[in-house]
């Protein structure tokens, strides 16, 4: 595709979306059967896989931390996933997305449990449409959660770009290509930044509001996997209805920190007709 | 690449030191270490610099070649970065290909450059489609004194402008200087028990938990941005390391003026 | 009515730090959760994982195979981050070195203890019991180890409703490998009932539902009993 003339026409961009609205994300937990925990995740054209397997044994022990369990996360492009064929194989894109992605999910990781060990974080992305590194690592957020790894929360992940001189949040593949920035992070539920990169020009200014609307970004994320990895033994739950009173998965307690960080609607009624 | 234990003790003692607003080597936490800029010293590169930042030193070489352009940008130069984290400058580095470190490393100098718009890649074409001028930047570390990131942009940068393209070697022409547009600086900072500190040492690398480069350009304006190491850092943070990478590649750039 | 809550990583479990159990953390005072599981308030409050690995603890019982032989040392695979070593003098006989090999090969199956397991991730066993030793018949089932105390259930009454029910004799380590001998259809059985627990620990009224499906499957069972009989006869013969 050449470049479009404008990118954003009367406050709508080109795929429709207004320009602090995510991709529709979809995600399913527990895809894989032998991966330890996984995780499918659609974020618009994006197709991802996340696998966890581990704390595992380390090969070779040099590679052993004695302390803390090593985290290694492999983040890999299929050949089929991009217009042009990708070449097999990581090349020094994909390096640097791994190192980035697994310092992104590591800080939440309780590593100092599995001293000697290994968790590995595999990403396979099936099809790409900008925003890869930021699907990955939400699938890679979920798939530890499925594979039990003790970790303080969740990370979610989003970009902020600029078109048009104007800020969007999450960059599909044109506005990427022909954007005047790209910003992809990765949050805490409690809004701390664990991925940060930018290229592409933003003032002092503009970076201020862009980390502004990934937050926003991220907390909408947050949700979505919240309910994914919930929704995934409710529905079980939901078939047993006579055996169990459901309750609504926000405690009191924690309402208050839900409320203060996301916008959970809690009178959703049990979540049970959502489905 | 094998990670050198740190003593205990040594940790202790540079946590202590942040807490009381202090750094091992008595500077300020907005303050960098000193910093030597030589230009021109390999004759056989087309271009060539070398930095020295407290006890880091490297060096960068520039060759240019004509070549074929990517079939996506016809009528642009071509930059090829490259980082090597050769065995000499550490303990910790070892033979082979590039690992993670040594490749974010090179992204992050290509980025700043190329997203600064710095080096006019349209100045670069000799035929379109068919041959434009190569630039290949490469930078090798000799001793590893922490912050590696800041000396290989400043580096990078500094051999860029000492850069003559050699057309007539290739009878394209006459020699001309390349058309260096922009400085992109790039300012590394580390977050340390919650407080930042400019310009990492080695040890205060070591123990820092996250690490932030922001590269900007002449106008103030950002190019470029990574956060690396397991770590995190607030919005807040991240606001206060821009404006203070900013500030100070104001005066690092006063450096390139003196060359 | 039984309550059920699903909690994920990072989910604020309570104000009381005082009360924090396994599968939480504290921070500032607060307990959060730190594994994604089914929440559990008795005294403590405690996240229980649906799946996760084997962590060792010691005087487990386990079900372990060896894997590599060393000088003085059986290696052994205890589906936990970290293997299980039996040294040759915690066998139950006095046996020399180059006699390992015969008394306990790669690819055998033990029922061991953990009798020790220290910070440096080094896991002792040891068959030095009565009751520990080689398993050589029967089936071997693996479910997640956080399912294990469900399928033993209060004071052992899920596990011996199944054994009564299904013929066989059955023993549940503790790292969720589970050790069954009876007839064969007798432990297909068993591991259908097993594979029941697995899939349903999370929902409450298990051990109802597993009545009705012991009642559903009666009919076939009358038939396969004389067959295990006769097979259990042959055991003794063959042992």
């Amino acid at each position: 595709m050449d470049k479009p003339e404008k990118f954003i026409i009367d406050g709508i961009r080109l795929d429709g979306r207004k320009p602090d609205e995510l991709r529709p994300m979809k995600i399913e937990v527990g895809v894989l059967n032998r991966a330890d925990g996984s995780c499918y995740l659609e974020f618009g054209k994006n197709k991802v896989l996340a696998a966890v397997y581990g704390p595992r044994e380390v090969h070779p022990r040099h590679n052993q931390k004695p302390t803390t369990a090593v985290v290694r996360f492999r983040y890999n492009m299929a050949s089929f996933s991009v217009e042009e064929r990708k070449r097999p194989g990581p090349d020094r894109r994909s390096i640097e997305v791994s190192k980035v992605s697994r310092e992104a999910v590591e800080p939440m990781i309780f590593t100092e449990y599995f001293p000697k060990s290994a968790i590995d974080i595999f990403v396979e992305v099936l099809q790409a449409d900008a925003g890869t590194r930021t699907a990955g690592i939400n699938a890679a957020s979920i798939a530890l959660a499925d594979a039990s790894i003790p970790m303080r929360g969740l990370v979610s992940s989003c970009a902020v770009g600029k078109v048009d001189g104007e800020l969007v949040l999450d960059l599909m593949k044109d506005e990427d290509n022909y954007g005047e920035a790209d910003m992809p992070v990765a949050m805490t539920p409690d809004g701390e930044i664990t991925l940060l990169q930018m290229d592409g020009n933003l003032t002092r200014e503009e970076l201020k509001k862009a980390l502004e609307m990934a937050t926003e970004g991220c907390k909408q994320i947050y949700k979505l996997q919240r309910e994914a990895l919930i929704g995934r033994y409710k529905k079980e739950l939901e078939e047993h209805k006579e055996d169990v009173e459901l309750v609504e998965t926000i405690t009191e307690s924690e309402e208050t920190s839900i409320e203060s960080t996301t916008t959970v609607n809690i009178d959703e009624s049990g979540g049970l007709d959502d489905e | 690449m094998s990670e050198e234990v740190m003593n205990g003790l040594k940790k202790d003692y540079l946590y202590s030191l942040i807490l009381k607003n202090q750094r091992a080597d008595g500077r300020d936490f907005e303050e960098s270490r000193d910093i030597v800029i030589k230009t021109n010293i390999i004759e056989k590169a087309e271009g060539s610099a070398s930095v020295k930042l407290g006890d880091t030193y490297l060096v960068a070489g520039i060759k240019i070649q004509p070549g074929t352009p990517f079939p996506d940008t016809p009528n642009k130069g071509v930059i090829i970065t490259n980082l090597e984290l050769i065995p000499m400058a550490s303990p910790n580095f070892e033979a082979g290909p590039p690992g993670e470190n040594a490749v974010e490393l090179a992204r992050v100098v290509d980025r700043g450059i190329r997203e600064s718009h710095s080096i006019d890649l349209k100045g670069l074409c000799i035929v379109p489609g068919e041959n434009v001028w190569l630039i290949f930047i490469d930078i090798h570390v000799i001793d590893d004194g922490g912050n590696l990131m800041d000396a290989a942009c400043l580096a990078a940068i500094a051999a860029l402008l000492d850069v003559t393209v050699p057309a007539k070697k290739y009878g394209i022409g006459e020699d001309f200087k390349l058309p260096i547009r922009d400085i992109p600086i790039a300012v590394t900072a580390v977050e340390i028990d919650g407080s930042i500190v400019i310009d990492p040492s080695i040890d205060e690398g070591r123990i820092a938990g996250a690490k932030l480069t922001v590269t900007s350009n002449i106008d103030g304006s950002i190019s470029a941005m990574q956060k690396s190491g397991v770590g995190l850092f607030t919005p807040e943070q991240i606001n206060y390391v821009a404006d203070v990478a900013v500030r100070r590649s104001e005066e690092l750039r006063e450096k390139f003026l003196e060359l | 009515m039984n309550k059920r809550q699903i909690i994920i990583p990072g989910d604020v479990l309570s104000e009381d730090a005082g009360i924090a159990g396994d599968g939480t953390y504290v921070r500032d005072g607060k307990v959060y959760a730190s594994l994604y599981g089914i929440l559990s308030e008795h005294n403590k409050i405690k996240v229980v994982p649906l799946s996760g690995k084997y962590m060792p603890a010691r005087g487990d019982i386990v079900i372990g195979i060896v894997k590599e032989v060393t000088f003085s040392n059986w290696i052994v695979d205890i589906g936990s981050p970290y293997d299980g070593l039996l040294h040759i003098s915690e066998y139950p006989q006095r046996i020399n070195s180059e006699d390992m090999s015969k008394h306990l090969k790669v690819g055998e199956t033990i029922l061991t203890q953990v009798k020790e397991f220290d910070p440096m991730m080094k896991v002792e066993l040891t068959i030095r019991n009565r009751k520990l030793k080689t398993i050589r018949s029967g089936r071997i089932f693996e479910l997640s180890p956080s399912k294990i105390p469900r399928l033993i259930g209060h004071g052992g009454s899920m596990i011996s409703l199944i054994k009564k029910e299904t013929n066989c004799s059955i023993i549940a380590g503790e790292n969720g490998r589970v050790w069954i001998e009876g007839s064969d259809c007798n432990i297909d059985f068993a591991i259908d009932a097993i594979t029941k627990i697995e899939q349903e620990s999370h929902i409450p009224g298990l051990t109802n539902r597993l009545y009705d499906f012991f009642e559903g499957t009666k009919t076939q069972k009358n038939e396969s009993d004389k067959e295990y009989e006769k097979e259990s006869i042959l055991d003794e013969i063959l042992e």
